[in-house]
């Protein structure tokens, strides 16, 4: 399906439940359509346990849709800042669900 | 030396004194593979085979995005490639994922078996078919078990393949596999499998501390990873 080529995107915060306990999230729409959430996650959470390669925190896709779902890309890895997840959904968007 | 395929293969038959022998003379050199190193490349053809001594390794498959997946995690006692033998090229690379120590067995050595020892080359075989069917294990948990299901069903399955080799103490194992290692194994993000381990560890099925992984309590961590060991085919039996 043909996405427009300048899509408005905006965002809106939400509080997302993961980890047993709330974490800032942002819910991105692009028109009226819902395409992505993402979900900050932190550093000390994601760098606690397992093995000894560090992780940064930063933003992560709890779920996406339409060209943004992994039913049509491999869910990607955290972005370190939301300018960057931002831009992935724009990648996401130009790629159409194609 | 122990070795530790001979333990593999003891616990599901009786070996011969003339056959651990001759497991042992195939043997023609040990090497040491730094962690992060293959062992063997993907498309290679070896004229000979690696049986990991001591270590963990990986076989894995990188797709054009550099994203890896791990179809198999061998420990010791285990013929990372014996397969290489008929199959000649390599359809996928194998990683050392710790320092590893490999005993190398040269293809002619195992055709030599096959020749003259008809029991160890079906205990050989045997072990490839265990292979293939901890490959539809892993298949089936990935597709249709919850991420936190599956991982318990890991934790179970690699708790007994290493008590077979006598690598466990207790409870306890060492689990020397980054978060990231772990999410390519599962199929999972790094993110994901830091919440499916936060949830075995609140639910006190497991403790985690450094390299070390404790199963808590291995009847609720079975029954969460629906797992049962029949595919493993640990009883021993004439083969």
């Amino acid at each position: 399906m043909p996405v427009r080529s300048d899509p408005t995107i905006t965002l809106q915060s939400i509080s997302v439940l993961s980890d047993g306990g709330s974490h800032e999230g942002r819910l991105v729409l692009v028109g009226k359509d819902l395409v992505a959430v993402f979900a900050k996650v932190t550093a000390e959470e994601a760098e606690e346990n397992a093995g000894s390669r560090r992780q940064t925190g930063g933003w992560f896709l709890e779920a996406g849709f339409g060209p943004c779902s992994i039913l049509m890309t491999v869910s990607p890895s955290v972005f370190p800042t939301l300018d960057q997840a931002l831009d992935w959904v724009r990648e996401r968007l130009e790629a159409g669900v194609g | 030396m122990l070795n530790p395929l001979v333990l593999k293969l003891e616990q599901r038959d009786r070996l011969s004194e003339v056959e651990k022998r001759v497991l042992e003379n195939a043997i023609s050199r040990v090497r040491v593979v730094e962690a992060d190193e293959d062992i063997v490349h993907e498309g290679e053809r070896p004229s000979e085979s690696s049986l990991l001594l001591d270590g963990f390794a990986a076989r894995y498959k990188i797709f054009s995005s550099g994203r890896r997946q791990i179809t198999a995690i061998h420990v010791p006692g285990d013929f990372v490639d014996l397969h290489s033998f008929l199959l000649k090229t390599l359809d996928h690379g194998v990683l050392a994922l710790t320092p590893c120590r490999v005993a190398v067995v040269p293809h002619a050595a195992l055709e030599r078996i096959t020749d003259e020892h008809p029991h160890l080359a079906r205990l050989l075989w045997l072990t490839t078919l265990i292979d293939g069917a901890i490959h539809r294990e892993w298949l089936t948990a990935m597709g249709r078990l919850s991420a936190t299901a599956h991982l318990a069903h890991f934790i179970c399955e690699l708790f007994l393949r290493l008590q077979t080799v006598g690598r466990t103490d207790g409870d306890t194992f060492q689990l020397p596999l980054t978060q990231a290692e772990l999410g390519d194994t599962l199929g999972l993000s790094t993110v994901h499998v830091n919440r499916v381990l936060q949830e075995l560890r609140k639910e006190g099925l497991i403790r985690w501390q450094g390299d070390s992984l404790t199963i808590l309590d291995r009847g609720r961590l079975e029954k969460v990873g629906e797992f049962t060991p029949t595919y493993l085919s640990l009883q021993n039996e004439h083969r």
